[in-house]
């Protein structure tokens, strides 16, 4: 008993004076370059942050081998954020304090803004890899990423719907989160300019919502025949998908990046025919037969045993975006290399596209359309088209 | 002689802290541009703050008054959206100009202020039908309010994106007026600590006051306490608004600490260390009872949190044991575990920290445990 409380109190004391260390010390060799990585690796999204910690480590093992970047090692630093803002810049300020000037990170829009105007402040580049949100990137900051907006993505899917030949469609969205609202909002304002009528309108309390059945119904009364419907993967798999099937919708289901490893999120046993006639938009295609992504997709197979998903893709471009980026500015300072990336004229060729990067710092790039394909025990993802702009 | 020594206190007291604060201004201006001061050091103190006040004010309904409230962190979450909204307003309607215009600082007090009083009045809508249930079932309907409340934030067109009804209703609001940079914070860390040390101040009054002694009596029993002619159910609705308010100025605190506000943050499935389970986890911790415990509690839950996530030792630590810290609930839970088998009335119990009646405290208690081996040692003679 009273060795515990003595460890107890130990360990309190440990942590205690461990906070004023962690703030002082530099403790990476002085030739090696630094790049600082904020991610969602545990939380509710930890797939996100998972996929984007191992496209960056994947692309820095790559880089080092064949000699690092001006001929310096790069190293990465990892930090989680939970996919909590308060987090996000707890990890931020651990980061900025310990030297680093380069960030990648974070997966979510809603992070991503938290951590904004510190990065501005701090003069300290972001490089965000998935964050769409379009208010994230304005003119003459030091903030950017390596995906297109929402408002790209959503009028894709409308574009989708007009080339498909639906004249009427219906939107299932959460008017509560960002991501989906934006997305419904490019998706609808595309859909007047197209001429595309918005017949039914439904919405759910949040996102985690776990029945989605009254709205589908509210789909099948209306009689439309294709649905957008933008929710992240965890509830695409389980619970939207099979319960707008079960309510007698059988039209497509249309949803955006989000959808990205739905088919690792389906319920086993589970009549996965459901998933039959479900597209989205997605960042790149693994299966694209163009070398930069066939060999992407085989180097990450050949090191984790899985596909990657697009968050590796894009993790994995936003390093060698920045690679490109100290190559550049010849010096891997922070005001240079974001003086670097701001050059308009500069061309990245990278497993999510080739493209440069506009006023704002968020490229112009196209888009994949993706559906499901289901036997009935299995879901796979096949490439329908590539959109690099809009009609 | 009593009043006397009241007197004395707050005098000795507030002396402490002026000294306290004199020096940290002045090591606050020698070193407040440098990086790790600036960047870890006064965050984690902002952060600090609002846990504090949130747990003491929690610890008022829960320690005190023997009221398990789950929601908690729902009047955190509408101090936060009333100080970001009503700031904001008045940045775009441009009545202050920058973070050093001295009028900044009057639409600081009243969004704060603001922040608490808009809290406590619907802590009055919820607790006056609540508070006549007991136990459980006012657990689970402050559990739902909590729940309700950040739903009802979700869904309002004013508190999304861009904030006031110029973004769309949406989990996260980007900006708000008194969001303070890393900088900002340094400048500002003075209200910070001003506003938890007032804040604390209160509600020890509080509890000292005959309306404390009330409370008291009802959680040890409340047909004894109505029989002596407590009005029980105004006592408690009053005591939840007034810690709500106080949940309200955390909120603010919070507002002013994060540029952005998000929903999530607050939400009971958060997997932060804010949530409102994670309050009631802190208020336990700390010792149901004592003020002080709360707050020391807050500082203790706050760097088991950041250290797992940005300490540099845990790098150096053998892979089995740093795998545990890629699940922080883990870590919490293994925290409080430890407590609760080793001390479990927390780790003040009810006992209060200080500063006049250290010296004696510490004298009663060697006292006692000398008392106490003494007793043991006898009974072994005995046996």
């Amino acid at each position: 008993m009273k060795t515990s409380r003595f460890f107890s109190i130990l360990l309190v004391l440990c942590m205690v004076f461990c906070i004023a260390a962690a703030g002082g010390s530099a403790f990476a060799a002085d030739d090696q370059i630094i790049i600082g990585l904020i991610s969602p690796n545990t939380g509710a999204l930890a797939a996100y942050g998972t996929g984007i910690v191992t496209g960056a480590d994947l692309a820095v093992e790559e880089i080092n081998a064949a000699g690092g970047i001006l001929g310096r090692q790069v190293q990465l630093i990892k930090t989680d954020d939970q996919s909590d803002p308060t987090e996000c810049l707890n990890a931020f300020n651990s980061l900025v304090a310990k030297g680093v000037g380069l960030i990648i990170g974070s997966a979510t829009s809603g992070c991503t803004s938290a951590i904004t105007d510190a990065a501005n402040e701090e003069e300290v580049c972001i490089l965000s890899p998935t964050a769409t949100a379009d208010s994230i990137t304005t003119e003459d900051d030091f903030i950017f990423r390596a995906c297109y907006a929402d408002s790209f993505q959503g009028a894709i899917a409308a574009a989708y719907a007009k080339q498909a030949g639906f004249d009427k469609v219906g939107v299932v969205y959460c008017a509560a989160d960002v991501y989906s609202k934006g997305l419904f909002d490019s998706f609808s304002k595309a859909c007047a300019e197209y001429g595309i009528e918005l017949a039914a309108e439904q919405s759910s309390a949040s996102l985690d919502v776990q029945d989605y059945t009254n709205q589908f119904t509210a789909m099948v009364n209306a009689g439309v025949e294709f649905v957008y419907a933008p929710y992240y993967y965890d509830v695409i798999g389980p619970y939207v998908v099979p319960q707008a099937r079960a309510a007698g919708y059988s039209g497509i289901i249309m949803g955006a990046d989000g959808y990205d490893t739905t088919p690792d999120y389906v319920v086993a046993g589970a009549d996965l025919t459901a998933f039959n006639d479900v597209y989205w938009t997605n960042h790149y295609d693994p299966s694209d037969t163009s070398e930069k992504v066939s060999s992407f997709v085989q180097a990450y197979e050949a090191k984790y045993g899985s596909i990657p998903s697009a968050f590796g893709a894009t993790g994995y471009d936003c390093v060698y975006m920045y690679k490109q980026a100290i190559e550049a500015a010849g010096s891997e300072d922070s005001v240079a290399v974001r003086d670097a990336l701001a050059d308009r004229s500069a061309v990245y060729e990278c497993v999510t596209g080739t493209f440069s990067l506009d006023e704002s710092g968020t490229p112009l790039k196209g888009a994949a359309i993706i559906s499901f394909q289901s036997d009935g025990s299995t879901v796979t993802s096949k490439l329908v088209d590539v959109v690099t702009q809009l009609p | 002689m009593k009043k006397n020594k009241t007197a004395r206190g707050y005098f000795l007291n507030t002396a402490v802290i002026v000294l306290l604060f004199t020096a940290f201004q002045i090591l606050t201006a020698a070193k407040g541009s440098q990086g790790a001061f600036k960047l870890v050091l006064v965050p984690s103190i902002w952060q600090c703050c609002y846990l504090m006040v949130l747990a003491a004010s929690l610890n008022l309904v829960l320690g005190f008054m023997g009221q398990l409230s789950l929601g908690h962190c729902g009047f955190m979450a509408i101090g936060a959206y009333t100080a970001a909204l009503l700031s904001l307003a008045c940045e775009r309607a441009e009545w202050f100009d920058g973070k050093n215009d001295p009028r900044f600082l009057a639409v600081l007090i009243i969004s704060v202020l603001a922040a608490g009083l808009l809290a406590a009045l619907f802590s009055l809508l919820v607790g006056i039908p609540a508070l006549r249930l007991k136990g459980d079932y006012l657990a689970i309907i402050t559990l739902g309010f909590g729940m309700i409340i950040i739903n009802i934030i979700n869904n309002l067109p004013f508190c999304g994106q861009d904030g006031l009804a110029l973004g769309s209703a949406g989990a996260s609001l980007y900006k708000n007026g008194l969001g303070f940079g890393s900088k900002a914070k340094v400048q500002f860390l003075w209200f910070a600590l001003a506003v938890t040390i007032l804040s604390l101040t209160l509600l020890f009054m509080f509890v000292r006051s005959k309306y404390g002694r009330a409370i008291k009596a009802i959680r040890d029993d409340e047909i004894a306490a109505s029989a002596s002619g407590i009005n029980t159910s105004k006592y408690k609705v009053l005591t939840f608004a007034y810690s709500a308010f106080f949940a309200g100025i955390a909120g603010a605190l919070y507002a002013c600490t994060n540029a952005t506000l998000s929903t999530s943050s607050f939400a009971f499935t958060n997997g932060g260390i804010l949530n409102s389970t994670f309050v009631v986890v802190m208020v336990v911790l700390g010792g149901m009872g004592s003020l002080t415990g709360s707050a020391v509690a807050a500082v203790i839950m706050f760097l088991v949190n950041y250290e797992i996530k940005n300490g540099q030792w845990v790098s150096l630590l053998p892979a089995s044991l740093s795998g545990i810290f890629e699940y922080p609930m883990l870590v919490y839970a293994l925290v409080l575990i430890i407590v609760i088998l080793f001390r479990p009335k927390g780790i003040f119990g009810t006992y209060e920290f200080s500063l006049q009646n250290l010296i004696p405290d510490i004298r009663n208690a060697i006292k006692r445990h000398r008392a106490a081996k003494a007793e043991k040692e006898e009974a072994k003679a005995n046996a």
